[in-house]
């Protein structure tokens, strides 16, 4: 607790500095592709992939950084709702090195567990590109990823068809037997 | 007879009916659309604000104090941004002391606060930075719209340091400022 200070002014004792790394100091100018991405008709159970492409435009090789973010609620769109499971998104890799102008590409591939109360969703998610820097300020670029299931209410319109026909069938089986049993 | 065998048709025919867009709906194509060939992109004129030696308990504010820095919306894309913050550590040793931020922009002992504050934005004045992403632009309740690929804003930044700390170690934070298409 030796360098321990109170606020009274002790001038001498203030030696705080809030200044980045001098060797990591570096502005850092970047851009991902595509901003928004939507997929739909993912049924439960399957997967699918889409590419994210980063581009380093700068002079200097940089390392970036890729994670999955829930939205704030007020900006998931309309009529849809977070995504309920982050793991649900895996991706190729979570942190790259990118040359000097130049760009990499990343595979995000999306699974929906094969449970039925996932049919039929609208979901929001973020991807989250950022760059690694030691400056007092960093950027970070957010992909939108909107998906949708596909699922529940055809199996609702095929357990209801089935249902129908078997009515249907017994109905007429039912006459059909009292029609032949019938005495003349 | 006649009638039984149209009524199983008439029963195959409506189950049919019934199911046959269900099951060509659970055969469906996945579809992935990439939004056009839609980039996003933002920079920042300046990343650094090297402050040297402070006080205990004292404002610092960058200089011009609002018009500091230059966020310019890049790509193609209308874009809304965030800000957030995160604790100071120690640079020689970030796991051994660190000043905690402010979730209101006051200060404490070994807490500090932080502000930004735009250019041209009367209504919010200084607005704390916390450790939960927050509104930079647009911002709720504000009469601002997106920011269109080549609109500019400008801000500044202002530190309140801790009300008292360990003095001679060398702190280090980042503030990220982030977008998303609009």
């Amino acid at each position: 607790m030796a360098g321990h200070i109170k606020s009274a002014g002790l001038i001498a004792a203030f030696l705080v500095i809030f200044l980045p790394i001098p060797a990591l100091a570096e502005d850092v100018n970047f851009s991902v592709s595509p901003a928004e991405v939507h997929i739909d008709n993912l049924p439960p159970g399957e997967a699918t992939q889409f590419e994210l492409t980063i581009h380093n435009k700068d002079d200097l090789a940089h390392n970036f950084s890729v994670a999955i973010y829930s939205p704030p609620a007020e900006q998931i769109r309309e009529g849809r709702t977070e995504l309920p499971d982050g793991s649900w998104i895996s991706l190729s890799f979570p942190r790259i090195e990118i040359g000097p102008s130049s760009q990499a590409n990343l595979m995000v591939t999306v699974a929906i567990p094969q449970e039925q109360k996932w049919a039929g969703e609208d979901w929001e998610t973020w991807l989250g590109v950022t760059a690694e820097s030691g400056d007092v300020l960093g950027l970070k670029l957010y992909v939108r990823l909107l998906m949708s299931s596909s699922g529940i209410r055809s199996n609702a319109g095929f357990i209801a068809g089935i249902i129908a026909a078997i009515v249907l069938l017994g109905y007429v089986g039912y006459h059909y037997s009292r029609h032949r049993n019938k005495p003349y | 007879m006649r009638a039984a065998i149209v009524s199983t048709i008439v029963a195959v025919v409506l189950a049919l009916v019934v199911s046959l867009p269900a099951l060509a709906q659970e055969n469906a194509t996945i579809t992935i659309t990439m939004t056009g060939l839609n980039e996003i992109s933002i920079s920042l004129d300046k990343t650094q604000w090297p402050l040297g030696t402070v006080a205990s308990n004292t404002e610092y504010e960058t200089s011009p104090a609002i018009e500091w820095c230059t966020l310019t919306v890049q790509g193609t894309c209308n874009v809304n941004t965030f800000i957030v913050g995160d604790d100071a550590e120690w640079v020689s040793d970030p796991g051994a002391y660190k000043w905690t931020l402010s979730n209101d922009g006051t200060n404490g002992e070994h807490i500090y606060g932080l502000w930004f504050r735009m250019s041209g934005d009367t209504a919010r004045g200084y607005v704390p930075i916390t450790k939960t992403q927050g509104e930079f632009w647009p911002y709720t309740g504000g009469s601002g719209s997106s920011l269109a690929p080549g609109d500019t804003r400008q801000f500044g930044l202002r530190l309140l340091t801790p009300t008292y700390f360990f003095s001679g170690r060398q702190m280090q934070t980042q503030i990220i400022i982030s977008a998303v298409v609009a």
